[in-house]
């Protein structure tokens, strides 16, 4: 059984095959990027792409992952490399507070981003409104949103 | 009431009845920094320097305006400028992040240090210690007028690890074959008495995963003994929890209904004056007060997004080594090495970023149960609470109620009456046992009185409260009790006002009794009346604005105005916009000090809107976001913030606009729909028309 995550082949050990997605890539691979918020798909902390689409790595079974393309926030740019646009926009606006939540917010936005590259404040509303930020970025995050969707056009 | 900190009171304790009991709460030092101390903060060595951040770093962005002060006071590049979380090793003790006080207190002892250092290398001095010779502020260059980084915006410290999904968080930390743990708790308040009486080891040794089942008398939190469970992998906990089937030994019950009634203020009134006084002049009854008005404030959750985590392990030499998400670093090491019995040397406790604390990760709960398993097991432990746990077994906001009765004569205040009654917060009953807190009553709890004493000028004023220990944990949350405090406040204000005939902001500027906070009120006044209301957009809408202000632990001041529009059938309310203006003296980064008026400004909006725990069957009963919700996205409304440095020495950005924003709102509403929300959160029911 293997994964494939930001475009690399994981092996899952038999310890890890009943357990989340989130918990397989935060403690057995140390991708620890997505959060364990909730663990229960209400936070949006633990947010990957499955397949371009935002997901919930906390409710997801490492094992119905088989065969899909996992992309987490360590694989949005090389170490050494140029921050995907998103990533700067969050850089260029100061978006983080605790910064918990954030990668998470990062994923769902590059998610809308991918289908909607220039979306309206309903559009980032809506697409955004389950990324729970108890510090209070929400106003960041949208400026942020958009610097980046201009950046991609 | 005197003014008198946790340490000042407790201290005094001590020594009258603490002494040599074994079993006794650890108290948390407060110690003053100072320049001497500081020097531990900072480094130099092979051509650069290190900044060991003596904060704890948890949002507030407080390790990058340290490292302003420290890169102005030294003149070195930003680049030559390494920035470090602290342990318990590498500076000497400092008091708990809280209370906004970061730079107030800790910006100019830093300036001195590195001033001190700065002239040592100008010496060609590059080895040894040295002692600080302080200098007057007006000789510091980070505080002159003209700096390089303090008063601009900056890159922030670690966002960059941020954005790339680093490990920063304790919950991150993974050690050579670490394990996860969980501490099974009754499902009742840790307030009352329970245990574990039977359970199913068999099933849960068969799971893959199970590594062991560990009692301990030390799973001890509160009154709640619990049951301790270690896995090879995280989800295996889950299983094993269901797998037990743990039949608990409870004593007591409760409903909401007990805590209500123990906090009622009119009850409490009737019942004769209240114990501890802010104010006390003696009142003068009118025939009829102007302004006569009950607020209630319930139970609330920090609700941060990272649920409180620790890593344990020992090493081969026998030192405890803990990872931790917490506020205060040096509690952690003092609460293990007591309760453990550890020597204090032999604790080591890495502060690491803190994912949301908002006062509610000071006290050791998540780091003991890491410690207890790690040290039973014998090999390195993860423990990270579920959202349930933190719900269920975290302290909370407390709940309050409060009567506020005014009259108005010539457009000014003239008495003033405010009695509330509240639940701990400094001497919380997350810590204290009830029989200790029976001396503390004596004193009061400063953090309770916090945000109560009355802006505003009036003949005769009096503020009291009574404390009541409810059986849910409850302690600091956001601004301790300025935050419902002044919602209440700031309610009642704007009934005098309306009594008196006057706008809101004008009777505030001629009555407030700081003029900062006048001025506060006047800037965002100005800044709204730029913008004219729109008309609410057909008959099915209710538009209006409101205002409210504060000044924080008589340092920072904030005003807000707020307009919201209100679906008359429905009863939902929509926040339009928020002005807010903000003064904490002079301002070390902008664009941070504003983040922090940001931040506070949804907390106002959740508690009008969300905040609140709901209590069933002895505990709360919120297990879930859902049971407990935090504002959202669609929450916000558009946002103008106006920030005030005249030149003040800096004062504190954190927690000030928690004063205003919930007051500001609360008022709009009582101008869009004339009804005056007593009880909080709003039910949007009683806005229907
Ligand atoms: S942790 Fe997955 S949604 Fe909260
Ligand atoms: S930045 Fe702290 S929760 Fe979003």
């Amino acid at each position: 059984m293997e994964l494939r995550i930001n475009e690399q082949m994981h092996r899952i050990d038999q310890e890890w095959k009943a357990e989340s997605l989130l918990f397989f890539m935060r403690e057995a691979l140390g991708l620890c990027g997505a959060k364990y918020g909730c663990g229960v798909g209400l936070c949006g902390a633990c947010t990957v792409l499955v397949d371009g689409e935002a997901t919930r790595s906390c409710m997801t079974p490492v094992a119905s992952m088989i065969g899909k393309a996992i992309t987490t926030i360590e694989g949005l740019s090389k170490p050494d490399a140029r921050l995907h646009p998103v990533q700067q926009a969050w850089l260029d606006e100061s978006v983080a507070q605790c910064g918990y939540c954030q990668s998470g917010q990062i994923m769902a936005t590059v998610a809308l981003l991918r289908k909607t590259p220039n979306p309206s404040d309903a559009d980032i509303t809506q697409a955004l409104d389950g990324q729970l930020c108890r510090c209070g970025t929400y106003d960041r995050i949208r400026r942020a949103v958009r610097r980046a969707s201009e950046a991609t056009r | 009431m005197k003014r008198r900190g946790f340490l000042a009171a407790s201290g005094a304790l001590t020594v009258s009845f603490l002494a040599g009991c074994g079993s006794l709460p650890v108290i948390p030092k407060r110690p003053k920094p100072n320049a001497a101390d500081a020097l531990s903060w900072i480094r130099f060595e092979n051509t650069r320097y290190t900044l060991f951040v003596p904060r704890v770093e948890m949002g507030q962005n407080i390790a990058t305006a340290l490292k302003q002060i420290a890169g102005d006071e030294l003149g070195v590049d930003w680049a030559l400028l390494d920035v470090k979380l602290h342990d318990t090793r590498s500076i000497g003790r400092v008091r708990a992040t809280v209370g906004s006080e970061s730079i107030k207190d800790f910006a100019v002892p830093l300036a001195q240090a590195c001033a001190t250092l700065r002239d040592a290398l100008a010496r060609r001095e590059r080895t040894g210690n040295l002692t600080v010779i302080e200098r007057p502020f007006s000789e510091l260059r980070a505080f002159a007028p003209r700096t390089r980084y303090v008063g601009q915006r900056t890159d922030i410290e670690q966002s960059m690890a941020i954005v790339r999904g680093l490990p920063l968080y304790a919950s991150d930390v993974r050690r050579e074959s670490m394990l996860y743990g969980r501490v099974l708790r009754a499902p009742v308040s840790p307030e009352l008495v329970s245990r574990p009486v039977t359970w199913n080891s068999e099933a849960a040794k068969k799971l893959p995963g199970f590594v062991a089942i560990v009692e301990h008398v030390l799973l001890q939190q509160g009154a709640s003994l619990g049951l301790g469970i270690v896995a090879s992998t995280p989800g295996a906990l889950d299983r094993i929890e269901a797998a037990l089937a743990i039949k608990w030994h409870t004593e007591g019950t409760f409903s909401q209904q007990t805590i209500d009634a123990g906090i009622d203020v009119d009850r409490r009134i009737s019942g004769g004056a209240l114990s501890h006084h802010v104010i006390n002049n003696a009142i003068e009854p009118p025939t009829q007060w102007d302004v006569d008005l009950r607020i209630d404030v319930p139970l609330a959750a920090h609700a941060p997004i990272e649920p409180r985590a620790a890593v344990a392990e020992m090493d081969q030499t026998g030192a405890l080594h803990m990872w931790v998400g917490s506020q205060d670093v040096f509690y952690q090491r003092d609460v293990i090495a007591k309760r453990l019995s550890i020597a204090i040397e032999k604790v080591i406790v890495h502060g690491q970023r803190v994912g949301g604390a908002f006062g509610g990760k000071t006290i050791c709960t998540v780091e003991l149960e890491a410690a207890v398993l790690a040290t039973q097991i014998k090999r390195a432990v993860k423990v990270q609470w579920t959202r349930a746990q933190e719900f269920g077994f975290a302290f909370h906001r407390p709940p309050s109620s409060h009567r506020i009765r005014a009259n108005v004569v010539d457009g000014k205040i003239d008495q003033w009456w405010h009695s509330f009654v509240s639940s701990h917060i400094l001497f919380t009953n997350a810590v204290l046992p009830q029989w200790i807190q029976r001396f503390t009553d004596y004193i009061g709890d400063d953090g309770v009185a916090r945000g109560a004493t009355l802006a505003y000028n009036a003949r005769k004023k009096r503020t009291e409260f009574d404390l009541q220990r409810v059986p849910v944990f409850t302690g600091p949350w956001r601004g301790l009790g300025a935050g419902p405090n002044l919602l209440a406040i700031e309610s009642a204000i704007d009934e005098c006002a309306r009594a008196a005939k006057i706008d809101p902001v004008t009777f505030r500027i001629n009555n407030v009794s700081d003029a900062r906070l006048a001025r506060a009120v006047a800037k965002v006044a100005e800044a709204s009346r730029k913008q004219p209301m729109a008309r609410a957009s057909d008959a099915r809408f209710k538009r209006g604005r409101g205002v409210a202000c504060g000044i924080y632990k008589s340092m920072s001041y904030a005003a807000v105005i707020a307009e919201v529009e209100t679906e008359v059938t429905s009863g939902k309310t929509r926040l339009v916009k928020l002005w807010c203006s903000h003064d904490c003296g002079k301002i070390v980064n902008p664009d941070q000090v504003r983040a922090q008026c940001e931040g506070n400004i949804v907390w106002g909006i959740g508690m009008v809107f969300s905040d609140r725990l709901p209590i069933e069957n002895s505990h709360v009963a919120a297990r879930t976001f859902l049971d407990a919700p935090i504002p959202k996205m669609s929450d916000m409304p558009a946002l103008e913030i106006l920030l005030i440095d005249e030149g003040e020495p800096p004062t504190g950005a954190g927690e000030t606009v928690i004063v205003a924003a919930a007051g500001a709102i609360a008022n709009a509403i009582r101008e869009a729909t004339g009804v005056r929300i007593n009880r909080f959160p709003l039910d949007p029911q009683l806005l229907r028309a």
